[in-house]
């Protein structure tokens, strides 16, 4: 799998490319700019891009910014963002376009190895994964959700984490078939069509808040 | 159904009966205020009879009138039991409710029409009247009057109902703008009641000429002269007092002109007062001594006394369209209805006859050319002198605030010195600020992230050692130290959040806002026009306002939905934040927006809460300042 690297603090970055590298990724470019990860996302057409939001030359929300560009020219173009901190502003701008393929993950998330290149690879994939320090704050959030029961809501966080039914059930001590009955009972109770796919599903109820 | 019409003229009677019990109520109540004997009783039985009359009238013909007259709230009531009005306290409760009375009655339009309703009730009175007196003319002149008998009890009912409507009509609250406020009415009223508010403005002039001469005659007593400035202390009260009324009369502010008093004095080395020239033992002393230098070196105080010896001039013909007024519609145009309302009751008691045009007599004896005008062309005449009052009111009013004004305003240095004032306070208070946000930030280092990373790095020593001896610990304190740091790190994150959130460094103050919107639990809808950022302390500070401000209305008002808007206009950032919540924020309470205040009192900012009980609340923030760069965030 071939991975775009922006990152402009050096430590980090040459941390990131080790750990990429020791799990069989390739990382095509480690650029630390806004203007070159432009570059870099037009010449090399990644399987994937690691993108911080601060990068220099404004040192303001560059990385995202042209990751934004990039999915214009290229819809679905598989970004995953990483940050100080998460905005639910910045994670509906991600995914307002509704094309998947959208990470957006706290830097802290990097020290979990395993869970870090989970993400990667469901991202690379078209999924998404949403840290769930911003799912939680979606969630916790008014409109139609209230209207949930906490089990669905626990279930809907783990889905916009981009989490399968299969893990979902894991995780909360579930059959793969009861996981099934909660979402469809969160999909009528947000008068959404259910679907077969995951992501969509996931785009569905962001967009619908972003609504 | 034949009922109601046999009833209808009982009721009628009790209408007649009531309409002129309520217009000698009026009376009563005119004369309970002017004399000041027996007011609340009288105020009592006029509300009192208002209310039967809306009660009878819903009971009789149907016709709801909505209670106009809002409801008095009790008096405040401190811990210690004392009543609170405004700032005087009370030992009982009637005094601070019967104050409280006062001050809501008079601003309560629906007491006013209430009054009025009562007043003119000599006049609806005779629409019930009508079937009465058909009934009775009809009973005396049988048989064929009986015609008229049948005909006031068929109308009856018909006439009560008009009698309703009349109430109705004038006892509800208007829809929309009144018409007294509209078109010619408007027009007249503005001027009538400028013309009122020139008269109240000359006699208080008159009352500040009193005032001065009796501050001479005190000089020329004591045999020195400088009694004028000490008297300074007494009659600056009197004068702030002009200033305000002219603000609530007139729409003009004045602003107070005075330096600002300095403080109290501080005790030297030697634990004396030094004030100018003289040291004080005494603390008390040294504040009165001082108190003395401050008014008398004030060119304020000697502008007000140049004013208080002088205004009452163009005061004098600002009371001419009051009295052209007064003269003209209250005497000459009402003088039969004044005529009626004291002659007739008093004629069996005085068996001599006075001419309903007593005023118009009275200007004849004075004027003898008047004599060839016929009595009732008083009429007309009284209504062009008080047009003529009507259109002089507003061009004397401004006259005489122009004067006031020309002495009463801060002189161009007295507003630098203020200005100075203020500007050393917000110094003090940003240095301050600041300071206290520095001890927070180390506070918040040293306790949290600094001590955890000494925990990783105790935890790594740890490892160090366990690695070769015990690999299960090992990697247990590997987990823990894992676990500390990313603690770390989350509250570094809270800790940056709070002293610049990174959103507003990277996107600017109306995303930085939109985030915290998406972050509230309820709804908030951000406007925007904003065509470039503002330097960086103002953004934050700006940021910061419209956090506490979106906070309290999540927390405090429980509103349901929150509007915020932000603009740039004439060189000033506004940000508005307006919520549908219950309302009652009292800014000088809250300490979270008193500290808002100071923060923006470093940029000149301002800071204005509007939050009636019942709400919506209003918190607006405006800051002079310049914009930089143009947008370049994507929204």
């Amino acid at each position: 799998m071939r991975v775009v690297l922006a990152e402009d603090l050096y430590l980090l970055r040459d941390g990131l490319v080790r750990l990429l590298e020791a799990h069989q990724l390739t990382v095509v470019a480690a650029v630390q700019s806004g203007p070159e990860l432009a570059e870099a996302l037009r010449s090399y057409k990644p399987d994937v891009s690691i993108v911080d939001v601060r990068l220099p030359p404004t040192y303001t929300d560059e990385g995202l910014q042209v990751a934004l560009a990039a999915r214009i020219q290229t819809p679905g173009l598989p970004v995953l963002v990483l940050s100080q901190h998460v905005e639910q502003l910045y994670a509906r701008e991600l995914l307002a376009d509704g094309a998947g393929g959208i990470g957006y993950l706290l830097k802290d998330r990097v020290l979990d190895a395993d869970q870090f290149l989970d993400a990667v690879r469901r991202v690379a994939a078209g999924g998404t994964a949403l840290d769930p320090e911003v799912v939680a704050r979606l969630v916790t959030a008014r409109g139609p959700l209230s209207r949930l029961t906490p089990r669905e809501r626990e279930v809907l966080e783990l889905m916009a984490q981009g989490r399968s039914n299969a893990a979902i059930g894991q995780r909360l001590f579930l059959s793969e078939s009861a996981v099934g009955k909660h979402t469809a009972s969160i999909f009528t109770k947000l008068d959404l069509p259910p679907s077969d796919d995951d992501n969509r599903r996931v785009l569905a109820v962001l967009a619908y808040l972003n609504g | 159904m034949i009922t109601r019409y046999l009833l209808a003229p009982l009721r009628c009677l009790v209408f007649v009966a009531l309409a002129a019990a309520g217009f000698l109520t009026f009376l009563l109540w005119i004369a309970a205020a002017i004399t000041i004997v027996a007011y609340q009783p009288a105020l009592w039985l006029l509300r009192a009879e208002a209310r039967l009359q809306r009660t009878l009238i819903r009971r009789w013909t149907g016709v709801v009138i909505d209670a106009p007259v809002r409801v008095i709230p009790e008096p405040e009531r401190r811990p210690d039991g004392w009543y609170v009005h405004g700032t005087q306290l009370f030992k009982h409760r009637w005094f601070p409710a019967y104050l409280r009375e006062m001050e809501h009655l008079s601003e309560d339009k629906g007491f006013v029409r209430e009054v009025n309703w009562l007043f003119v009730g000599f006049a609806t009175g005779l629409l019930p009247l009508i079937p009465l007196a058909a009934i009775t003319a009809g009973i005396l002149l049988r048989p064929y009057g009986l015609v008229l008998t049948a005909a006031g009890l068929l109308a009856g009912p018909a006439l009560l109902r008009a009698y309703a409507w009349i109430a109705n009509a004038s006892l509800r609250p208007p829809a929309g703008v009144s018409w007294s406020r509209r078109g010619f009415f408007g027009w007249i009223n503005t001027r009538n009641s400028a013309a009122w508010h020139g008269a109240g403005l000359a006699g208080l002039s008159l009352a500040a000429l009193v005032g001065f001469l009796g501050t001479v005659l005190a000089g020329l007593v004591s045999w020195t002269i400088l009694v004028i400035p000490v008297a300074g202390i007494i009659t600056r009260p009197g004068v702030e007092f002009y200033r305000r009324i002219v603000g609530q009369w007139t729409g003009v502010e004045i602003a107070e002109p005075y330096r600002p008093y300095p403080g109290p004095p501080r005790p030297d080395s030697d634990g004396r007062y030094r004030v100018g020239r003289n040291l004080y033992s005494d603390r008390q002393k040294a504040i009165r001594g001082q108190r003395y230098g401050w008014i008398r070196s004030d060119a304020a105080t000697y502008r007000d006394l140049a004013w208080m010896a002088t205004s009452w001039l163009p005061g004098l013909p600002t009371f001419v369209p009051a009295v052209l007024i007064g003269a003209g519609f209250f005497g000459l145009v009402w003088q039969v209805l004044w005529w009626a309302v004291w002659f007739i009751p008093s004629y069996p008691f005085m068996h001599t006859w006075v001419s309903p045009w007593y005023m118009w007599d009275l200007l004849q004896q004075a004027v003898p050319a008047l004599k060839a005008v016929p009595d009732w062309a008083s009429v007309p005449c009284g209504l062009a002198i008080s047009f003529v009052g009507i259109l002089l009111a507003k061009p004397l009013l401004a006259l005489k605030v122009r004067y006031d004004r020309a002495l009463l305003e801060p002189t161009r240095s007295a507003e630098l010195a203020r200005r100075v004032t203020a500007l050393t306070e917000s110094r003090a208070d940003a240095v301050d600020e600041q300071a206290a946000e520095l001890r927070r930030i180390e506070r918040d280092l040293h306790d949290g992230a600094q001590a955890r990373l000494i925990a990783v790095g105790l935890s790594l020593a740890t490892v160090d050692q366990l690695m070769e001896s015990d690999p299960t610990a090992a990697r247990a304190m590997l987990a823990q130290a894992r676990e500390t740091s990313s603690a770390a790190l989350t509250e570094l994150r809270q800790l940056v959040r709070g002293i610049h959130p990174p959103v507003l460094s990277e996107r600017g103050l109306v995303d930085a806002v939109r985030a915290i919107a998406l972050d509230c639990p309820v709804r908030v809808d951000v406007t925007a026009d904003l065509p470039g950022r503002p330097p960086a302390p103002v953004e934050s500070a700006a940021y910061f306002a419209a956090c506490e401000a979106l906070a309290n209305a999540c927390r405090h008002a429980s509103a349901s939905q929150v509007r915020v808007d932000i603009r740039y206009d004439a060189g000033q950032l506004s940000l508005v934040v307006t919520d549908d919540g219950h309302g009652g924020a009292d800014p000088a309470s809250g300490s979270g927006l008193a500290g808002m205040r100071r923060r923006l009192g470093t940029f000149d900012g301002v800071l204005t809460v509007v939050s009636p009980v019942g709400g919506p609340t209003e918190v607006r923030v405006e800051i002079p300042c310049a914009l930089s760069s143009p947008k370049t965030s994507i929204s």
